[in-house]
C-alpha cells in the first residue's frame, strides 16, 4: 500500500552559524526524525580569517603575537608550537630554565581552560549555580596568569628561543597561594560533577563515542582520551620540560574502572587533568633548574639569524582541547614561505556526527560542548516544517535543555 | 597490532617495500629539558604514484593518527605534506612521520585517502580549495572554509597569478588621519 | 546527593558580591571627558584594583631617549608605531597596539615602557589619548 502523502518523515534544523554551543561559528544542519537527530552536517568557515596568508607579511616574532590571536583561550599554546616549530626548522636550542617555565604556562593555562569549560558544560544542562562556582575559581587562574604574564588573557610570554618573563623567589609564595587555593576547591567541584544526580542523569550514555570511531575520525585532546585512546603530545614525545616530568596518561578508567566514552567520561577526563596540571606545575617549581631565560636575547639578532635558515619544522603541542600542530617553513626570508596552523578542534568536528546521531534535540548543547568548544553565545535557530518557517532561539534551545533536565529529575 | 617498531626498523620497513619510489628519508632527532630526551622525526619523500600503497603499507603496521596535511607552492609543483604519529600509547616512544608527495601543478592530482582513514576528509577538503588540488573520490566535495560565491579559479595559498593578491586591502591604512 | 550545590548557594546569601566594581555606576558616553571630570573633582570614581607589577598598559614613551632606529617598528605585529621623518621620532597608535611590549624589549635605548593605565576605550580611534608621540 502507497500513501499518498509524503514519505519523508524527517524535517531539518539548521544550528549556527553563530551558535549555542559553539566557540567558533559553525553551520550545523540537522536531520530531524520526532526529538531524534538522524543525520548531521556540519559547514565551516565563518569566521576564517586569513590568518596563515597575514603571516606573509610578517617576520616570526611577529607572527608570535599574530598567533596567539588565533584563540582567546588558548592564546599560550599557538605561539607555543609556532615557536617549536620555528626552534625545530632552525635548530635552536632553549635554555633549561625556559624549558620548565615553558611549562607551567602551559598547565596554568590548561587548568584555566577546564575550569571555564566545567562551568559552561554546568550552563547548557541548566544548572547555572555551578557555572558561578566554577568561574569564581577560573578568577584566581586567571589572576594569577595576570600576575605572572603582565595580562590576563593574551599572555605574551613566549619567544622564539625562550620566555619572556621569569618566576623569582619572591612570586613564589602567590603561586603557592594559588595552587593551595585551587586544591582545597578542586575537592568541591569534582563532588558536584561527579556525584550529583543531575550531572549524571544528563551526561551518562549521552553523546558516545567509540574508541574505534575516534581512531578513525582522528579525534584528539581530552575527546580521545575519554574515549581509552592513549595519545597526548605531553607523554607521548619529549617537548619542553616535559619528559623529566613523572606524568602518565589519563583516561576516565582510572576513577570508575571503566570506559563508555561518553559526556560523563569528558567531564571526568578533564577533572582528572586538572588535577594532573596542579601536579605538574609543584613538579616544576621543585625541579627547576637556574640559568638563561633566552638563547638569544637580542632581538635583531635573532631574527638575522632566522632569515637565513632554509628549512622546514613542525611544532606539536598539546593545548587544553588537544594537540595543536604547526608547521613552518623558512626559506631565506623575512617572513616564512608557508605557516600552517591546526588546532584541536578541526580534528574534533567530524567525531560530533556519531556522537549526534540518535541524540535528542536538547542534547545537542551538551553534546557539542563535550568536545570543548567553547560555546560562546549565541544565535538563533530557524525550523523549517511544512514550508512554515519558525524561529527558534538561542533562548528556546536552552530551555528545551533546562526543561529536560526537569523532566529527568522527577 | 604488531610489535612496535623502532625508528630505524620503521625506515626499513618502508625502505624494502618501495624501495626507488622513496625519493628520500630524513631523520630528525630533537632533545629536550634537562635530562636531553629525544623526540624523533621522519620525513619521507615519495612518488606520487605510490602514494596511496603507503599509505596502505602504513595502516597494515599501525593505524595511524593523521593530524593534518599541509601544502606549499614551490613553483612548478605543489607539495603536501601528510603529519603521521605511530606508536603512541607509550611514554617517549611517538615517531612524528611526515610524507611529502610532490604534484605537477598542471595536473596537481591525487588519490582520497577517506576510505582508509575518514577523519581526513576536512583537512582534503581544505587542500582542494586552498590549494587547487584535485583530490580523486573524495567523499564530500562541497567548499569548505570559502563562501559557496567564491571565485572558482582563485586559491589562496597560492603564490602565482591564481592567488589572492587582488582581494588584498590594507584595512589598518582606511581613514587614517 | 539531589542538592550538592544547595549549602554553598545559601551560605553566598550572607556574602559580598565577590567581582571588582567598575569604576564607574553607569558606562559614560566619554571615557577622556568623564575622567577629567574625576581628576577635576566633579566625579566620584570607585577606585581602580592595583595592577600586579609588570602590568602591561598604555605605553610610555621618553622622546628624548629615542634615537629613532626604527627597530620598533620592525618587530611591531599590528603596525601600530609610525616613523616620523621630519624629526626622526617615532607616533604609537594605542588604537592599533596589542600591547604585548616586544618594542621595549627590542629598544635599545630604553625609552619606551608599559605604563599601569587600561582604561582605554574610545569611540575614536585616533583619538588625542589614543596617540603617543
Amino acid at each position: 500500500m502507497k500513501s499518498k502523502t509524503t514519505t519523508k518523515t524527517t524535517y531539518n534544523i539548521p544550528v549556527g552559524p553563530i551558535h549555542p554551543a559553539l566557540k567558533e561559528p559553525v553551520f550545523l544542519e540537522f536531520e530531524i526524525d520526532g526529538e531524534r537527530i538522524v543525520d548531521v552536517d556540519v559547514k565551516l568557515g565563518h569566521v576564517h580569517r586569513a590568518i596563515e596568508w597575514a603571516s606573509r607579511k610578517r617576520n616570526p616574532i611577529q607572527i608570535l603575537y599574530l598567533a596567539e590571536r588565533i584563540c582567546g583561550i588558548c592564546s599560550y599554546c599557538h605561539p607555543a608550537a609556532f615557536a617549536l616549530g620555528i626552534e625545530a626548522a632552525a635548530d635552536i636550542e632553549v635554555p633549561e630554565r625556559a624549558e620548565y617555565l615553558r611549562v607551567i604556562q602551559a598547565e596554568i593555562e590548561r587548568i584555566t581552560s577546564h575550569v571555564l569549560w566545567a562551568g559552561v558544560a554546568a550552563h547548557e544542562i541548566g544548572f547555572d549555580t555551578v557555572l558561578f562556582l566554577t568561574w569564581e575559581m577560573r578568577e584566581k587562574m586567571m589572576d594569577l596568569t595576570e600576575f605572572l604574564c603582565g595580562n590576563r588573557v593574551t599572555k605574551g610570554i613566549l619567544t622564539i628561543g625562550g620566555i619572556r618573563r621569569d618566576i623569582t623567589k619572591d612570586m613564589l609564595p602567590q603561586i603557592t597561594k594559588s595552587l593551595d587555593y585551587f586544591k582545597d576547591n578542586f575537592e568541591k567541584i569534582r563532588h558536584i560533577f561527579l556525584d550529583d544526580k543531575t550531572i549524571k542523569l544528563r551526561s551518562q550514555g549521552v553523546g558516545i563515542l567509540t574508541k574505534d570511531d575516534a581512531l578513525k575520525l582522528c579525534a584528539v585532546g581530552p575527546t580521545t582520551r575519554a574515549s581509552a585512546i592513549k595519545k597526548d603530545v605531553r607523554i607521548d614525545t619529549s617537548y619542553f620540560a616535559y619528559g623529566d616530568l613523572d606524568i602518565d596518561y589519563i583516561t576516565p578508567d582510572i576513577l570508575t574502572g571503566e570506559v563508555n566514552g561518553d559526556v560523563y567520561d569528558r567531564i571526568i577526563q578533564r577533572l582528572l587533568e586538572i588535577k594532573q596540571s596542579i601536579d605538574i606545575i609543584e613538579q616544576c617549581l621543585d625541579k627547576m633548574p637556574n640559568g638563561d631565560l633566552v638563547s638569544e636575547p637580542k632581538i635583531p639578532k635573532l631574527l638575522n639569524q632566522l632569515k637565513k635558515v632554509e628549512g622546514e619544522g613542525v611544532g606539536r603541542h598539546e593545548a587544553p582541547r588537544g594537540e595543536v600542530i604547526h608547521y613552518v617553513k623558512l626559506t631565506g626570508e623575512d617572513a616564512p614561505f608557508t605557516w600552517k596552523v591546526r588546532a584541536p578542534t578541526y580534528n574534533n568536528i567530524l567525531p560530533w556526527i556519531p556522537m549526534l546521531k540518535g541524540e535528542q534535540i536538547a542534547d545537542i548543547p551538551i553534546i557539542a560542548a563535550s568536545t570543548d568548544p567553547c560555546m560562546s553565545c549565541t544565535n538563533r535557530i530557524g525550523i523549517i516544517k511544512d514550508g512554515n518557517r519558525y524561529e527558534l532561539r538561542k533562548e528556546e534551545l536552552y530551555r528545551l535543555s533546562v526543561e529536560k533536565t526537569r523532566r529527568l529529575m522527577r | 597490532m604488531s610489535e612496535k617498531k623502532t625508528l630505524e626498523e620503521l625506515t626499513k620497513y618502508f625502505k624494502d617495500e618501495f624501495k626507488t619510489k622513496i625519493i628520500s628519508i630524513d631523520i630528525k632527532k630533537r632533545a629536550a629539558g634537562s635530562k636531553k630526551l629525544e623526540t624523533s622525526t621522519i620525513w619521507m619523500k615519495i612518488d606520487k604514484t605510490v602514494f596511496k600503497d603507503v599509505i596502505k603499507h602504513l595502516i597494515k603496521y599501525q593505524y595511524p593518527h593523521l593530524a593534518v596535511i599541509s601544502g606549499n607552492d614551490l613553483g612548478k609543483n605543489i607539495e603536501l605534506i601528510y603529519h603521521f604519529t605511530v606508536n603512541y600509547g607509550e611514554r617517549l616512544k611517538e615517531i612524528n612521520l611526515h610524507i611529502s608527495v610532490e604534484l605537477p601543478k598542471s595536473k596537481p592530482e591525487i588519490e582520497s585517502i577517506c576510505d582508509l582513514i575518514p577523519g581526513a576528509l576536512i583537512t582534503e577538503r581544505e587542500k582542494q580549495e586552498f590549494l587547487g588540488v584535485k583530490i580523486k573520490g573524495i567523499p564530500d566535495n562541497r567548499k569548505l572554509f570559502l563562501p559557496d560565491d567564491w571565485p572558482d579559479d582563485v586559491y589562496p595559498w597560492r603564490r602565482d597569478e591564481t592567488g589572492p593578491e587582488k582581494y588584498y586591502k590594507n584595512l589598518h591604512e582606511v581613514n587614517k588621519k | 546527593m539531589g542538592f550538592s550545590m544547595l549549602p554553598k548557594v545559601l551560605s553566598q546569601m550572607f556574602k559580598k558580591p565577590w567581582t571588582n566594581k567598575f569604576p564607574a555606576k553607569y558606562q559614560p558616553s566619554n571615557t577622556t571627558k568623564y575622567l577629567k571630570a574625576v581628576g577635576a573633582g566633579e566625579a566620584k570614581i570607585n577606585p581602580p584594583i592595583p595592577t600586579p607589577p609588570g602590568f602591561r598598559g598604555k605605553i610610555i614613551y621618553d622622546k628624548e631617549k629615542c634615537t629613532g632606529c626604527r627597530l620598533c617598528i620592525k618587530v611591531c605585529p599590528c603596525e601600530a608605531i609610525e616613523y616620523k621623518e621630519e624629526d626622526k621620532k617615532i607616533k604609537i597608535y594605542i588604537g592599533r597596539c596589542c600591547f604585548c611590549s616586544q618594542c621595549n624589549d627590542v629598544c635599545p635605548t630604553n625609552c619606551l615602557s608599559m605604563g599601569d593605565e587600561f582604561l582605554l576605550a574610545d569611540s575614536d580611534p585616533y583619538a588625542k589619548a589614543l596617540i603617543v608621540e
